[in-house]
């Protein structure tokens, strides 16, 4: 559209923009206000917007026992995560072949991740932490990898089959994931899976199946059909093409792709719910929190919530290119 | 392609699908038909149509119905026409300033649904900001019953899931012809009239696909309503799914809920059939 020119026009704009701005961003500012809140502040009949802001909460979340020697721990602990983060941030510009900088980061970070509970006592909050992490990885590493075969022969097959698997798929990813969670509860009860990593792991690839494959096959399409017939006329088979030739060209929507599969592994709760009983990722730990009325548990979820989704933020608003992209590209070829 | 190659690299896929999907459908059909709680779940009692005819008779169940479908009502036309405004603002601003609304306005959608609520749901606890508020301006107590907590899921609805169509409007208004504007400009139309007259029918064809998706999300909506009703049944707030899941989980009729997952499945289907037919005639003349 043109754009509004007059000075009044461009006020309206602005003002508009940033009501909805504000509006948007209420429940953030102020959870992350009542977080840093202790319980007497929090409960105030009226609304405390200034207050003596305490990290008491977050350590409540996090921390079971604050050892002796938490200073230098901590320190520790911070001086190392801006090592790797500066390393991660800067991999590009140094000297050294960047997949050794970005493999030694995500060794350094596990190494970080796995150290942490040896030197601090944590809490039970910590193990959701990591498990969130570690199912989201598993997720996105098979969903992706399957998905991406599956999204390119999608792409280039014309057969009737490939319409079918297209339209099935589809169709189940619009069903509720109820009518499969039930049937995973049976299955895992009777193989005896419950409350392991293993079954919500495929379950969620499973049922994000559908959604993946449609995704990756809407960016393998853009990829010129000749990069890989000239490949494959230098000797190069299907498989070896498809991984040397077509996968780096469409390396940005598969990168899309993989963002929202982290986007469905970290935030699924009802399928967690059900089938685990303590083995939980953060979505269902948390919504412990709320249960029942207790004093703390306010200022608890309000902490317990900024730091779940602060890791997600980052990581989202960094990408945030390609999410949009894969928004749009959803859109556009429905 | 070959048809070989073709169902080599398509066959993970299509297993896992296969074997988690369509397996899971049929063993829900089967399990409908069977009397099983935690009890009895290695052997399940036949009593073929009972869980069916025990969910239609239950006006637990069809309330939770009228409460999806009103919901359903209320909140998709508001995604349509708060995310197609905000989108057309958004249009006018460019540049960094641009880039620093989007990353705002997406934060609802990329925050965990369970945790998003959780957030919204402290802006209304006794000591919250806009319980504060609210009784500022009407000076009556809020509280938590049917009413307030049915308005707070519908508001949520909205609040959560608008950034999503906002950016797909404003994907789409970036791709709007600019000769198309141009002329209409030097035939003298007003802002309203073009956008009234060339920005909505051409952005029709994402308005079908929002509205398909966003109604067969919100027939879904599950997470909100599990936090801000805790599945008390005082609040008449049921959903399909949250009453479904309640079955399994709380009434422990695990055969009754997968009657009641198909009866969703199918109801589902209906609305979907012909969207699926209309996308297999384009694939097909498309290949």
């Amino acid at each position: 559209m043109d754009r509004i020119t007059s000075r009044a026009g461009r006020r309206f704009v602005h003002f508009v923009l940033l009501s909805f701005t504000v509006y948007s961003l209420v429940p953030f500012i102020w959870t992350g206000m009542q977080s840093f809140k202790t319980v007497k502040d929090a409960f105030s009949r009226t609304p405390l917007l200034l207050f003596e802001p305490t990290l008491q909460n977050y350590q409540d979340v996090w921390i079971r026992r604050v050892p002796e020697n938490a200073e230098a721990i901590g320190l520790g602990i911070l001086l190392a995560a801006v090592v790797l983060v500066g390393l991660l941030l800067t991999a590009r510009s140094l000297p050294i072949n960047d997949r050794l900088v970005y493999g030694f980061c995500l060794a350094g970070f596990g190494l970080l991740l796995w150290a942490i509970p040896q030197l601090i006592y944590m809490q039970k909050f910590y193990d959701y932490f990591i498990n969130t992490l570690i199912v989201t990885a598993f997720t996105i590493t098979i969903s992706i990898s399957i998905g991406c075969l599956a999204g390119y022969s999608l792409a280039r097959y014309a057969g009737l089959a490939a319409v079918v698997i297209l339209i099935a798929a589809l169709a189940f990813r619009a069903l509720p994931r109820l009518a499969f969670v039930l049937p995973y509860y049976w299955i895992g009860s009777l193989l005896n899976l419950l409350d392991t990593g293993l079954l919500v792991v495929v379950s969620l690839v499973a049922v994000n199946q559908p959604f993946t494959i449609w995704m990756l096959r809407s960016f393998f399409m853009e990829v010129p059909k000749d990069l890989e017939e000239s490949a494959m006329v230098d000797g190069a088979n299907r498989l070896q093409s498809f991984l040397r030739v077509i996968v780096p060209v469409a390396w940005p929507g598969i990168i899309s792709t993989a963002l929202f599969t982290l986007l469905l592994a970290y935030n699924e709760f009802l399928l967690v719910r059900v089938l685990t009983q303590s083995n939980w990722t953060l979505p269902v730990a948390i919504s412990r929190y709320t249960g029942n009325e207790s004093a703390d548990e306010i200022t608890l979820a309000a902490a317990a919530s900024v730091s779940a989704t602060l890791p997600i933020i980052v990581v989202i608003l960094y990408f945030q290119k390609h999410l949009v992209k894969g928004l749009s590209a959803g859109a556009v070829k429905g | 392609m070959k048809r070989d190659t073709f169902f080599a690299f398509a066959s993970p896929s299509v297993a896992i699908m296969l074997l988690l999907m369509v397996v899971p459908l049929a063993i829900a059909i089967w399990l409908g038909f069977h009397y099983m709680t935690f009890r009895n779940i290695a052997a399940p009692e036949f009593v073929g149509l009972r869980n069916y005819s025990d969910v239609l008779s239950d006006p637990r169940f069809w309330r939770s119905f009228n409460f999806t479908a009103l919901y359903t009502a209320i909140v998709v036309p508001s995604w349509v026409v708060i995310g197609f405004i905000i989108a057309l603002f958004l249009d006018q601003v460019s540049g960094f300033v641009r880039g620093v609304y989007m990353s705002i306005f997406l934060l609802p959608f990329i925050t965990v649904p369970i945790i998003a609520t959780i957030m919204f749901k402290q802006l209304w606890e006794p000591s919250g900001l806009l319980t504060w508020l609210y009784q500022q301006f009407t000076s009556t107590r809020f509280r938590m019953n049917e009413t307030s907590v049915k308005t707070l899921i519908v508001f949520f609805g909205i609040w959560y899931v608008t950034p999503f169509t906002i950016v797909v409007y404003f994907a789409g208004l970036q791709t709007l012809p600019q000769e198309m504007i141009e002329a209409a400009s030097i035939d003298g139309a007003g802002r309203l009239q073009k956008i009234r007259h060339i920005v909505i029918p051409y952005v029709s064809s994402l308005t079908v696909f929002i509205l398909l998706f966003s109604i067969m999300d919100s027939y879904r909506v599950f997470d909100s309503v599990y936090v801000l009703s805790g599945l008390n049944p005082q609040f008449k707030a049921d959903t399909v799914m949250t009453y479904t899941f309640a079955t399994a989980v709380q009434v422990q009729r695990l055969g009754k809920a997968n009657a009641m997952a198909i009866l969703t499945v199918i109801g589902i289907m209906v609305v979907l059939v012909p969207f699926l037919r209309l996308m297999y005639k384009e694939q097909i003349a498309e290949r």
